[in-house]
């Protein structure tokens, strides 16, 4: 009985679901997370390109600041920064607004009763697979093509194959799973966070319900763990964007045998200490 | 009930990237003590790192998540 009404109260799909379909397009509620993401992010960046100053107002500051920041870290990269600052800043600002986005009250729990099921008009685009993977399918497509541009098509392959050329045969296909499970690896954390959080919360409001009575630990502890999900958030946009900075730096650095980048007068800016190239990956 | 004790098994895999994650974060500490004027050179590599060792957890968590909710 107890298991029964937990279960009805933690209802939890694991991929988006089907709220209409406009011929064979079926609009899922996570692309509709990822729409609104992106109409925050395009209004904010209308509001600040139609009237900024040189000398920034107090909202036009607050808004630059996250990309001033990622901007500085990736300008201490390599010196060709300015081909991949956009992508890096890009993802940043999407996943963060797409995973803060899912921690506004009525994401996943207003929507429409399907028989038993509630089926939500927005879900948190991040808590959808289709959605991480396409954004590291994106990242995986950028720092092979850097790689190719780089060091020509020959070049990359002579990457792949790696050093002793006899060793080629037990290399090429370790290189090439390697390159292939960052595709996995960052589809996954991405989506196992942000869908854990999910989880995490629904768990601790179906486990403190029953106390409302008593004491109302149904207010209190579920928030906490929104606070938490709000740090996660932040960190997860970060990593994303770090690592999709620092595979295109691989890529880039693999040229100059993996010494540091030399030294570009434009990139002044920022925090030239940094070396991402250096982390393991 | 199965793919309920599956998915508690799967969750044994968590032990490892907590002990990584420990050691990677007390090592971050001991480098900033030492050296406290390195935090930003310090703060990109570690939040890879931990990313990094992180995601172990997190494939054994998905893993769980999908045995629960669709196995």
């Amino acid at each position: 009985m107890a298991e029964e009404e937990g279960e009805s109260l933690i209802h939890i799909a694991l991929g988006g679901e089907e709220l209409f379909a406009i011929g064979p397009f079926v609009v899922t509620n996570s692309m509709i997370g990822a729409l609104l993401a992106s109409l925050l992010l395009l209004a904010a960046a209308w509001y600040v390109t139609r009237q900024s100053t040189l000398i920034p107002s107090r909202l036009q500051g607050l808004l630059e600041l996250p990309v001033e920041w990622v901007a500085g870290i990736v300008a201490g990269s390599t010196s060709r920064w300015r081909g991949y600052v956009a992508l890096v800043i890009g993802f940043f600002l999407m996943i963060l607004v797409a995973n803060w986005l899912g921690l506004l009250p009525g994401v996943g729990t207003i929507g429409l009763r399907h028989g038993e099921e509630l089926v939500p008009f927005v879900r948190p685009a991040a808590a959808d697979l289709n959605f991480t993977l396409g954004l590291a399918i994106i990242t995986f497509v950028v720092f092979v093509w850097w790689g190719i541009r780089i060091n020509g098509p020959g070049g990359y392959l002579k990457e792949l194959i790696g050093e002793p050329r006899y060793m080629a045969p037990l290399m090429f296909p370790i290189h090439l799973i390697s390159e292939l499970s960052r595709l996995v690896s960052l589809s996954m954390r991405l989506f196992g966070n942000v869908f854990a959080g999910e989880v995490l919360i629904a768990t601790m409001l179906a486990l403190t319900t029953a106390t409302v009575f008593v004491l109302p630990l149904a207010f209190f502890v579920p928030s906490i763990f929104l606070g938490l999900e709000l740090l996660f958030g932040a960190v997860q946009a970060i990593v994303f964007a770090l690592l999709t900075m620092t595979y295109i730096t691989m890529a880039i650095a693999e040229h100059d045998g993996g010494h540091e980048p030399e030294h570009d007068p434009r990139d002044d800016h920022g925090e030239p200490d940094v070396h991402p190239a250096s982390s393991p990956a | 009930m199965d793919s309920n004790l599956a998915a508690g098994l799967a969750m044994i895999g968590a032990i490892g990237p907590g002990i990584g994650l420990g050691i990677g974060f007390s090592k971050a500490m001991e480098a900033l003590g030492r050296n406290p004027e390195a935090s930003g050179a310090i703060f990109v590599p570690y939040i890879l790192g931990l990313a990094l060792t992180e995601a172990i957890g997190i494939y054994c968590l998905v893993v769980a998540l999908i045995l629960i909710f669709a196995g």
